[in-house]
């Protein structure tokens, strides 16, 4: 690979992994400054149950954007989601402009509210596993994200969330 | 009033019995077993939807009341139903959720049920087709025509639901079980096949009437600020709570303005086969299953009790079957906006079940949980919580407001 791909590979990086210190930070909109205007994010999981590829959540940035503004209005469990993430395979294109990345993801639940805060603050719960399938652009060497679609094995969910993974 | 000492705390509220209940029918553990053997293994369950197995041979496997139950289409169509277990030595026959018999399997043929411990072989019918060494082990004292598997009552009905009873003799066809409250949709949910998009299940800590509880009553909704926003006007206020035979419930129909929701727009651009854009129908089916027809997507809600305070409830999503790709991906969208896993009212809604679950466990104090508001059966009247109550005690001849005396008419009716 060329000290150009390196660099991109590497700006690839770096853009996923600072995505999930601002995701695990709920600073959602510094987490959408990181992607494009034309970005768009899913949730997706293979049901083995119903033997479909179902859709859970999906987005554009504005829709994001409005959602992570209007969302403090609902009612929602406080214990933060806590991302564990390794990049696994970056792969720039021949043009150096663009890169698709697959990382593995584990989320966890660092509980406040759990079923008796008495008991359950402070432990953390395993939320979800899965992996972020990322396509970025490369632009004066930063990476900016142009879809993400988050990947799930699980799909017993519980209480769910509000908030994007 | 200010707060109440332990006398006040605990006496009867200021209500006519039926209008309130005792926290014990929600963690008695012997209540709780009684519910299984009394009530789920007595009543009609949809089990799953039959775009599931939609070719012959495959299979779906669920349980009720702690049951094993297997749902297979067979070549000639027919679904049908048997429980999961093994006449042999009782093994699990089929340990998949889903799957088709067309393939073989490590211990036995294509196209059969086998169990893997000890190569019994089963057809789509039940028939027991093979037995290992079958002569050397049991000369003529039994053979495989008298070993075929436990057949259970099923119908595909309903929208295409699979339903199957336990009881070989239920109270009542499921017809005469369901088929009214259903009548609302039901030109709707059977004009053309269905097919589900969305599956996601939520194991949590709370008794499954306490699920059913929240689907069957919307004052609530001052807990859901999109239902609020989206909701509230004179035609919200207008809808009216229809109790049916058997412990059901309906709740009619009004316009949801989905667009005074910011980043929502209105979702008269897709509806269901003869339904009107943005309307609502929901329908509570006793003991705990849940029919949204909202718009573009219907939702249903399936529980399996799984102890006093803990119940699985798996969520579903459908659309038409023969939806084009676009049809079917606004319909995913309507429904995971407010009903999906990441959606704005069903983290809530089991925020507030859970948090419930969580003063009533088993060896809390015995509380009373109101259930007494009339507004003319108006849509923040509780009729529906006492309808269903009122037929909970008949089935398990239990007072819901005193569950250790024996069942009688409430002072106020269950409309």
């Amino acid at each position: 690979m060329s000290a150009n791909g390196n660099g991109a590979v590497e700006a690839v990086k770096d853009t996923i992994y600072r995505s999930c210190l601002l995701l695990d930070e709920e600073k959602w909109s510094d987490w959408l400054d990181l992607c494009d205007d034309g970005f768009q994010y899913s949730i997706k999981a293979w049901s083995p149950e119903i033997n479909y590829d179902m859709t859970y959540f999906s987005a554009d940035h504005k829709h994001l954007s409005t959602m992570t503004e209007q969302l403090p209005k609902h009612n929602t469990d406080h214990s933060p989601l806590k991302r564990h993430s390794t990049v696994y395979t970056v792969d720039v294109d021949k043009d150096g402009k663009t890169a698709t990345a697959i990382t593995s993801l584990v989320v966890y639940q660092n509980m406040l509210d759990g079923e008796t805060s008495h008991l359950d603050s402070g432990e953390n719960h395993l939320f979800l596993v899965g992996k972020y399938m990322d396509k970025l652009k490369i632009e004066n060497g930063q990476a900016k994200f142009l879809e993400r679609e988050v990947r799930l094995e699980t799909r017993r969910l519980d209480k769910g969330s509000h908030w994007p993974i | 009033m200010p707060a109440r000492n332990q006398k006040q705390w605990m006496a009867d509220p200021n209500l006519q019995r039926g209008e309130w209940v005792d926290s014990r029918i929600y963690s008695d553990p012997e209540i709780f077993e009684e519910e299984l053997e009394k009530i789920f293994k007595k009543t009609w369950i949809p089990v799953c939807h039959e775009s599931e197995l939609s070719e012959p041979y495959d299979f779906r496997t669920t349980t009720i009341a702690r049951e094993p139950v297997i749902v297979a289409r067979g070549p000639d169509n027919t679904v049908r139903a048997f429980l999961n277990v093994c006449p042999h030595r009782g093994m699990m026959i089929e340990r998949r959720p889903a799957g088709s018999f067309l393939e073989g399997q490590p211990s036995g043929n294509p196209k059969r049920m086998t169990c893997m411990f000890h190569a019994w072989q089963f057809d789509m019918k039940g028939n027991c087709v093979y037995i290992s060494r079958e002569k050397e082990g049991y000369q003529d004292r039994l053979c495989k025509e008298n070993t075929g598997l436990r057949r259970l009552r099923c119908e595909v009905a309903m929208g295409g639901f699979v339903w199957v009873c336990l009881d070989d003799k239920p109270e009542c066809s499921l017809e005469e079980w369901a088929g009214k409250p259903f009548d609302c949709i039901r030109e709707s949910i059977d004009a053309e096949p269905l097919e589900v998009f969305h599956y996601h299940k939520a194991i949590i800590n709370t008794n499954y009437k306490l699920w059913h509880d929240t689907n069957s009553e919307f004052y609530h909704d001052f807990m859901h600020y999109h239902n609020r926003v989206t909701g509230f006007n004179d035609e919200y206020f207008a809808r009216k709570n229809i109790g049916f035979e058997h412990g059901h419930v309906n709740v009619t129909s009004f316009e949801v303005n989905y667009d005074e929701y910011e980043g929502f727009e209105s979702r008269e651009e897709l509806s269901f086969p003869k339904f009107p854009p943005n309307q609502w129908f929901m329908i509570d089916l006793f003991p705990g299953m849940n029919f949204n027809l909202r718009g573009s997507a219907l939702r249903c809600d399936i529980m399996t009790p799984l102890g006093p305070n803990k119940v699985m409830i798996e969520f579903r999503g459908l659309g038409v079957k023969a939806d084009t790709p676009e049809e079917r991906q606004t319909r995913i969208e309507h429904h995971n906006s407010i009903w999906g896993p990441f959606g704005r009212n069903l983290h809530e809604d089991l925020i507030g079940v859970t948090g419930q679950g969580a003063t009533m466990n088993d060896g809390s104090e015995p509380r009373r949980i109101l259930h007494g508001r009339h507004e003319d059966n108006y849509i923040h009247d509780e009729v529906g919580l006492r309808h269903y109550y009122d037929e909970w005690g008949k089935w398990m001849d239990r007072l819901p407001s005193d569950p250790m005396q024996k069942y009688t008419a409430p002072a106020v009716a269950a409309e």
